[in-house]
């Protein structure tokens, strides 16, 4: 199992890049766990143990750095990862309306991903977004003004 | 008004450095390597009166001169870009139509603290802005404005951009300085402070987005025509997010000091529908929040919110009509800050917790005789004792809400259910 | 030197130096602020917040663990504003943590439980369900981690970063679902693994050696020093029914700070268990056979006379005291006598080397001090009973022929002997080869000092009483020694160390009383051999 988690010559090319960017190599922990999650899909136990011995700090720490950020995800997730902002400004703006539209249209709720594994729904914190609520984010673009319509005929596009 | 931090957001291709520059972008740039010492740019900033943008408006000149000078450490400096304060897009806005005074506002505060290493720490989440910051540095760097030398001054300069990868609360300086060091975003127990031992320990200053970006305009026009703009101790201009029940949501710069009722009814277009406005958070959600009958008098500065009773903040200004439940809102926001406290100090990792669990009881019609109280006495308890300032963000706005519109509360624990019938 | 720095601490003058904290100018005051997440010995944290204190001159409370001391601070510990935060700060470390403390093995010694009474805290306002977390989690071979316990103060976290550089635990998530974790399929086995337990302040790392035996109110505690090897790490030897039921570290900042290894926190179990010699015994036709002391004694010293050249082999922990009569026996016994004491090393790891010695002999630097040595040291000498230098050799403490890799050759050489006299707590397997067995005393009974690698010469007192018809290795010499020439008759240990202070250059004008609990540095501190 182990073996099989290993960066790509290129994603090793891009580490080297990455790290030497940096005045301290530990400081590229962020940008390096981005690398292997966007290579290996998700960062399993042996994708963090892989990340800790080439960066040189103990696995431990590095799960402690994975599971502290939302970004950075532990179980594998759907290939459209939809996020639907939950705060204030979106709540008041009806944001409920279009997680419910969206969980209707998927059959999924809050927290799940489609059994093709394309989607995964997520609610989350403001994406500074405000003034076009509301709004959502699939994977890194955001859609925003939503509506019951728009968010079932952005979903359509989506491959 | 004078546009400081928009007057480029408008034009086409504004992210561009030809249109940066062709609007006369790096100008300033130029001007702090010909004829500025790091002393006099400083002395210059101070003089300005700028103040930080981020939320906590402390003198950014005074920030700079904390910095010492005989230290032999490596000096850093970071452009706080991890704009999460709900309510607030204005650093966004920035980011994604004029990065290039983002990147000149950064090396004209590096310069300043003769730092040869900055960075830009922005959110995880803003993609296209991570991308759009990224051209603007290789343009910069292709143009001689980064890198050894920098236009033939002897000045090294080095700026590196850097994704976060979602967590508010690296928004907080120390924080962000605990996730850029590659580790969770903890926030440090301070002393020591980031202007000796931050980044790696080195001398450090972090400064917001509109922070940086207002530097190049000031060193252009000079300190005197900034401090001309604005009230006694808020100078210049500040962006505003509008959100919420508003006719035009989105981001303004307003002169310190401008009427603040006038500017949601006359320049925002007041309350849409022929709804009736029921609050007002003026600076992000960790701020309280204001009723209406409060707003009368307010100008837009950081002394008037505050004896206001509450705080410019980021300029987060979130509109609520009377359509709004206040429990639920409350709920929204303490549910915000109980899923982003770190878990570092107790007070904060259980109050918060504590807080969300009864605001949501309440919301859901089955709150208790005493949870108001419980709650007002929970955030109490918080207030102050934290190790960073989110306990304070979290504490205030709960506080605020129950004690503004208790009556509401109180009636929605009585009838065990909302009793503003449109939410 | 620091410069001296004034301070009040609850209208109290405090004189203290400059770079202190005002924690630790309180504690060396005699002020105990309470705390969680601070400990003297790993960075400072700042995140329990019970440390709060009330500062003058500053609007909010600061945290005592973090805050130098000025000249002139006024510092408030008790006051309204202090004790409401605090409260408050035990009120929120309560809300997930079970109060069970009748069925927690914590209790006694929980600085939550502790605090909870002292701060006479009512019911608690939190009347959501609790957060059921992990519970019983096994962390490794002797630590157990209850998380509804934790109260996320990351000491343990800070130990294993900062003083074993292990790095196997971390806080994983965040907010209140903050947890203490191993990185999967990890455990927490490394050389000092058990200190992790000792600094948790509450119930949520617990030592699955000494887990439920015995509540901790039941032990007697007795100063006393470790017997695992010579760095002479301080303890505490907490017993109960006259068993030991754990070492605890007995903080000593010229010894081992505050920390114990595992290896020599459960030294005990095969220094102290298995069934105990009770009577002298000596051999007739057919065998061992039991006998009183006098007989045996008598035995013992014409079998030693009439069998030169005689080897003399002290176990490394026997205490100076009785080294020190059992090189003036030896020596009066026989003038061919070659002594030594039991001495052999080992690798040791970077992590053991935090406070680990590479031997098991605690007191060996002591036992040549007094003059139990020869030249060539321990595996020289075993080499000439080997070639069979000797007709009749002492051995004290010492299962020789158990002894790896040469275990064979020695039970050869000791089968040879004309004459042996095995003096040990148990009936080992080079006992059964002695034409005379003496049943003696363990490290837990007896009273003395050892002398540490370093040359701090240190206190042991004894926690357990004896088993009938044992006696203290010190007066079975004195008894032989009474027999073979003098008519000296030492009752106490006190006695013996004042008579080796007299003898001993080294020694000289020592007395227990000037040891006391921290030991007393020999003017040589160099490390031996």
């Amino acid at each position: 199992m182990m073996n099989a988690v290993k960066f790509s010559d290129e994603s090793l090319k891009r580490f080297d890049e990455i790290v030497g960017r940096y005045p301290k190599k530990e400081a590229a922990m962020l940008p390096v766990l981005r690398l292997a999650q966007g290579e290996f899909g998700y960062l399993s136990a042996a994708a963090i143990e892989y990340v800790a011995a080439i960066m040189g700090v103990p696995a431990a720490r590095v799960y402690g750095v994975v599971t502290f950020y939302t970004m950075l995800n532990m179980k594998p997730i759907g290939r459209h990862h939809i996020q639907v902002c939950r705060t204030l400004p979106c709540a008041l703006a009806g944001a409920e309306r279009i997680t419910a539209a969206i969980r209707s249209k998927l059959g999924i709720r809050v927290g799940e991903t489609t059994a093709d594994g394309k989607f995964t729904l997520s609610e989350v914190e403001c994406l500074a977004s405000c003034g076009t609520a509301p709004m959502m984010q699939v994977n890194d673009d955001y859609y925003e003004n939503l509506n019951e319509q728009s968010v079932g005929e952005i979903l359509d596009k989506l491959k | 008004m004078e546009k400081i931090l928009l007057r480029n957001v408008g034009a086409p291709d504004s992210h561009t450095i030809g249109v940066y520059r062709s609007r006369g972008g790096y100008g300033a740039l130029e001007k702090v390597l010909r004829e500025m010492s790091p002393e006099r740019l400083i002395g210059e900033i101070k003089a300005s009166g700028l103040r930080g943008r981020g939320g906590a408006g402390f003198p950014t000149g005074m920030k700079w001169g904390f910095v010492p000078k005989d230290n032999p450490k490596p000096k850093y400096v970071v452009c706080n870009a991890d704009e999460s304060e709900p309510g607030t897009f204005k650093d966004r806005l920035l980011i994604e139509k004029d990065p290039h005074a983002i990147v000149e506002g950064t090396i004209i505060a590096a310069y300043a603290i003769q730092s040869h290493t900055a960075f830009i720490y922005i959110r995880g989440e803003f993609s296209f802005g991570a991308k759009v910051l990224e051209r603007a540095i290789d343009e910069a760097t292709a143009a001689g404005y980064l890198g050894k030398n920098i236009l033939g001054s002897g000045y090294d300069i080095d700026l590196i951009l850097h994704r976060g990868a979602g967590a508010y609360i690296c928004g907080e300086e120390t924080g962000l300085l605990s996730s850029l060091e590659g580790g969770k975003g903890w926030p440090k127990v301070k002393p020591p402070f980031p202007a000796t031992h931050g980044l790696f320990g080195c001398p450090t200053v972090v400064n917001n987005v509109e922070t940086l970006a207002s530097l190049p305009w000031i060193v252009e026009q000079g300190a005197a025509r900034y401090t001309a703009i604005g009230t006694e101790k808020s100078k210049g201009t500040k962006l505003f997010s509008v959100s919420g029940h508003i006719k035009n949501p989105g981001v303004y710069e307003v002169d310190m000091g401008y009427p603040f009722k006038k500017f949601l009814e006359e320049d925002c277009g007041g309350v849409p529908n022929g709804k009736k406005l029921k609050g007002v958070i003026p600076g992000g959600a960790s701020m309280p929040v204001l009723r209406p009958d409060e707003l009368d008098g307010i100008t837009m500065d950081y002394e008037s919110f505050q004896a206001a009773g509450t705080l410019l903040g980021s300029g987060g200004v979130i509109v609520m009509d009377e359509s709004t439940c206040m429990v639920r809102a409350a709920w929204n926001i303490s549910r915000f800050f109980e899923h982003e406290s770190c878990g570092q100090c107790s007070p904060c990792r259980e109050g918060c917790h504590w807080m969300e669990k009864i605001f949501r009881r309440i919301e859901r019609g089955e709150g208790k005789e005493g949870d108001l109280d419980l709650i007002l006495s929970v955030s109490g308890n918080i207030m102050g004792n934290t190790i960073c300032p989110f306990g304070d963000a979290a504490a205030m706005p709960a506080a605020a809400f129950i004690k503004k519109y208790r009556d509401e509360f109180d009636q929605h624990i009585l009838q065990q259910r909302c009793t503003v019938s449109a939410s | 030197m620091a410069d001296p720095v004034k301070i009040t601490i609850d209208g109290r003058e405090v004189a203290t130096t400059k770079g202190k904290t005002v924690i630790q100018a309180a504690a060396d005051a005699g002020i105990a602020i309470p705390h969680y997440c601070y400990h003297p010995k790993l960075t400072i944290a700042g995140n329990c917040r019970m440390c709060l204190v009330e500062i003058e001159k500053m609007p909010k409370l600061q945290i005592s663990c973090n805050t130098l001391v000025t000249e002139g601070m006024a510092v408030k510990t008790e006051s309204p504003k202090v004790l409401e935060a605090r409260r408050a700060v035990m009120e929120f470390l309560l809300i997930n943590h079970p109060l069970d403390c009748p069925i927690c093995d914590q209790a006694g010694e929980c600085w939550l439980q502790d605090y909870y009474m002292k701060h006479d805290l009512s019911a608690s306002r939190f009347d959501e369900r609790k957060e059921h977390e992990r519970k019983r989690e096994i962390f490794g071979p002797y630590v157990v981690f209850d998380g509804e316990r934790c109260i996320k103060c990351t000491r343990c976290v800070r130990f294993l970063q900062e003083v074993t550089h292990t790095d196997e635990l971390t806080v994983v998530n965040r907010g209140d679902d903050s947890t203490i974790a191993l990185f999967p399929g990890e455990i927490l086995d490394n050389p000092l693994s058990v200190n992790v337990v000792d600094i948790c302040p509450v119930g949520a790392l617990t030592d699955r050696d000494f887990r439920f035996k015995v509540r901790v109110w039941y032990l007697r505690k007795t100063p006393s020093i470790c017997p695992g090897c010579s760095t002479g790490c301080n303890i505490s030897l907490e017993t109960y029914q006259n068993r030991v039921a754990r070492f605890k570290p007995r903080v000593n900042e010229a010894v081992n700070s505050h920390w114990l290894c595992d290896e020599g926190r459960y030294s005990f179990h095969a220094l102290t268990e298995g069934e105990r010699l009770t009577t002298p015994m000596i051999r007739q036709e057919g065998g061992l056979v039991p006998t009183d002391w006098d007989t045996a004694l008598e035995a013992a010293i014409a079998g030693l006379g009439a069998n030169g050249p005689l080897l003399g082999v002290l176990s490394g922990r026997n205490t100076n005291e009785e080294a020190f009569l059992f090189a003036r026996l030896m020596k009066k016994i026989s003038s061919q006598t070659a002594l030594e004491v039991f001495y052999r090393e080992r690798e040791l790891t970077e992590v053991e080397k935090v406070l680990k010695s590479p031997d098991r002999s605690p007191n060996f630097r002591g036992a040549r001090d007094m003059g139990v040595h020869s030249n060539g040291g321990f595996d020289s000498l075993a080499g000439r009973l080997v070639a069979g230098n000797f007709r009749g050799a002492y051995i004290v403490g010492e299962d020789l022929i158990n002894l790896p890799g040469d275990g064979e050759k020695i039970q050869t050489a000791l089968e040879k002997l004309s004459f042996l006299v095995v003096q040990d707590t148990r009936l080992t397997p080079t006992a059964k080869l002695a034409h005379v067995v003496l049943p003696a005393t363990h490290f837990g009974e007896k009273e003395g000092t050892y002398t540490n690698r370093r040359g701090r010469v240190q206190k042991l007192n004894p926690g357990i009483v004896p088993p009938l018809g044992a006696l203290q290795d010190w007066e079975i010499f004195s008894r032989l020694l009474a027999r073979a020439v003098e008519k000296v008759a030492y009752s106490t240990a006190a006695e013996i160390f004042s008579a080796l202070a007299r003898e001993i250059p080294a020694y000289g004008g020592l007395s227990y009383g000037k040891i006391g609990d921290q030991g007393f540095q020999l003017g040589n501190e160099t490390q031996q051999p």
